[in-house]
């Protein structure tokens, strides 16, 4: 039985089972059955050749996962990699949603539309882009940065300590549109009336921004910031596209699912380890999870309840 | 002064934003010498040759590639819609028992992502028999966790006092939500819209789960842009420009709606 808000009428169980029914049977299907499936490939278990004692290797796998230097690696190049995206990204966003916000209303959607450009192309071609534009002895970063400031031009991907800024730099070229189209969108949605008031008080564009909307859209800076952390956690096909499917020189750009497709699938060092894979991808996730509650976890402490 | 600097900051931002896809466009013309001089804009002449050589199948099929992206996130994008609506209404409006359960499902697959798992997915794909199946791959993106909090907040807006007239007029249960339907449009939209793109540009499930004569774009483009093939590089850009054409048709005439649901419906 379910009652309906506002209504008193209540009803039966199979027209509510339409409605819910449909998510429910894909989560379990597509969610929980391969987060089980992957915890038992993990514990050893052959789900091929039906479960059995004899195949359950216990937590071995996840020893083997915590051992193996080279994860633990990909594992701090994918944290770094999402705290750079996140230190750069957040602020950046904020910053150009306002300076959008102060413009005259007709070229507000142009400017939008053209930040949002990159978000809208594959990231196999943002990394083309990047090789071909932005990369090399010629290419924009050497002649317009690194040359202008007096510096020797860099090899950007073949240089270990540039590697990850590289992809630090793609991915916050990508996401920047859509982050600040999210926060203009929130600025919006601020009441007219503490502009008028801000107005009226003389207060500067400086305090505006900080006392207006700073906390207007902080609900949605905590909200970027979790979906930003678990996309870059979970991040692929950018590093697959700048270095083909490998870590780059010294492996300084080798992320987290980079190393996992290596070690699950051959054409990476062609080990085929299922199961070693399957305990690393649980052991990441469990570390989105982690990050993404602490995030929420902070938002609550904060005070911040949109 | 402060107002002077930041807009040309903005303006700053927004040429490195779109620069380079104007000469992306303009590099699909321009011979691999040409290419190799990111300062050179222009090209000596305007020869299609990459289109052709894309769409002459000597490489890959790219009709077949591109009507195979599009009917996957279009199917995607239209039923993870269809479900999450009609889970986001039922979570908005009605009481029923297991009411929080079905949000911490939804935040889950939110804080327990797919792609961190996507091993066992196509695990158990396969084992399902779903291997190379675009169906199953459509089926598996379709339950979005953010797509059920979306229309929870958007539902949640709708006056209370619509349902009491839908069920005056004797509506059922889902019929009171189809008559809401129209009301929530540029929220249906902006959804369909980002899943359309989320589903467009990933790369991992497809070449786990699809066969190797089953591109999608994503695949297709990391084969052209494979050195080992010896394929010009104008035909990876030719395609990277074809294959942005359907989201800006998409984001061009949806962002006013995109907008006002994301100001007025989501984040208010």
């Amino acid at each position: 039985m379910y009652k309906l808000r506002g209504a008193n009428a209540c009803g039966s169980s199979p027209s509510l089972l339409l409605l819910i029914g449909p998510f429910v049977c894909l989560w379990g299907l597509f969610w929980l059955t391969p987060l089980c499936n992957g915890f038992g490939l993990a514990m050893g278990i052959s789900v091929h050749s039906g479960s059995s004692y004899d195949f359950i290797r216990g937590w071995e796998n996840f020893i083997r996962a915590s051992e193996d230097a080279k994860f633990l690696h990909s594992l701090k190049n994918t944290l770094t990699f999402v705290g750079g995206t996140l230190g750069i990204l957040l602020p950046l966003g904020f910053f150009l949603a306002a300076v959008i916000f102060d413009l005259k209303k007709r070229w507000r959607p142009i400017c939008l539309f053209l930040l949002i450009v990159p978000s809208l192309a594959l990231p196999g071609t943002l990394a083309t882009l990047f090789y071909l534009f932005f990369h090399g002895k010629s290419g924009a970063l050497n002649q317009f940065v690194t040359i202008p400031l007096g510096l020797d031009p860099i090899n950007w991907m073949t240089d270990p300590a540039w590697i990850l800024p590289c992809l630090i730099f793609q991915a916050v070229w990508r996401w920047t549109g859509l982050i600040t189209l999210l926060l203009y969108c929130g600025m919006r949605s601020i009441p007219q009336w503490q502009f008028e008031v801000a107005r009226i008080e003389g207060v500067s564009s400086w305090g505006r921004l900080r006392t207006i909307l700073l906390p207007g859209v902080r609900h949605l800076i905590f909200f970027s910031a979790i979906f930003l952390t678990i996309d870059g956690l979970v991040s692929f096909s950018g590093a697959y596209g700048l270095l083909g499917g490998s870590g780059g020189v010294a492996d300084a750009g080798l992320l987290f699912v980079t190393y996992l497709y290596q070690v699950a699938f051959p054409g990476g060092s062609g080990r085929m380890d299922l199961p070693l894979a399957s305990a690393m991808s649980v052991l990441t996730a469990s570390i989105a999870t982690f990050c993404a509650l602490f995030l929420i976890r902070l938002r609550n402490r904060l005070g911040i309840d949109q | 002064m402060t107002r002077w600097l930041s807009r040309s900051a903005l303006l700053l931002v927004l040429l490195i934003a779109a620069y380079p896809f104007i000469w992306c466009l303009l590099s699909s013309f321009k011979s691999n010498r040409e290419i190799h001089q990111p300062g050179n804009l222009l090209p000596s002449s305007f020869d299609p040759f990459a289109y052709r050589l894309l769409f002459s199948g000597d490489f890959i099929d790219f009709g077949e590639v591109l009507g195979r992206s599009l009917l996957l996130s279009g199917g995607q994008a239209l039923l993870a819609t269809l479900v999450c609506s009609a889970a986001g209404f039922a979570l908005a409006k009605v009481g029923f028992r297991a009411k929080p359960l079905v949000f911490v499902l939804a935040l889950l697959v939110i804080l327990y992502p797919r792609q961190a798992m996507s091993l066992s997915v196509f695990d158990w794909m396969s084992d399902m028999g779903m291997s190379g199946s675009l169906f199953g791959l459509l089926l598996s993106g379709a339950a979005s966790g953010l797509g059920v909090i979306f229309f929870t907040q958007v539902f949640g807006k709708v006056p209370d006092e619509l349902i009491d007239l839908a069920r005056i007029e004797g509506r059922s249960l889902g019929g009171t939500f189809f008559t809401l339907i129209p009301l929530i449009s540029p929220a249906l939209t902006t959804f369909a819209a980002l899943h359309f793109l989320l589903c467009w540009q990933d790369h991992l499930l497809p070449l786990l789960i699809l066969s190797h004569d089953q591109l999608t774009l994503p695949l297709a483009l990391s084969r052209l842009s494979d050195s080992s093939f010896r394929i010009p590089q104008a035909v990876g850009l030719a395609a990277g420009v074809l294959s942005m054409i359907p989201l800006l048709l998409l984001f061009g005439l949806s962002f006013r709606r995109m907008r006002t649901a994301l100001s007025e419906w989501v984040v208010s």
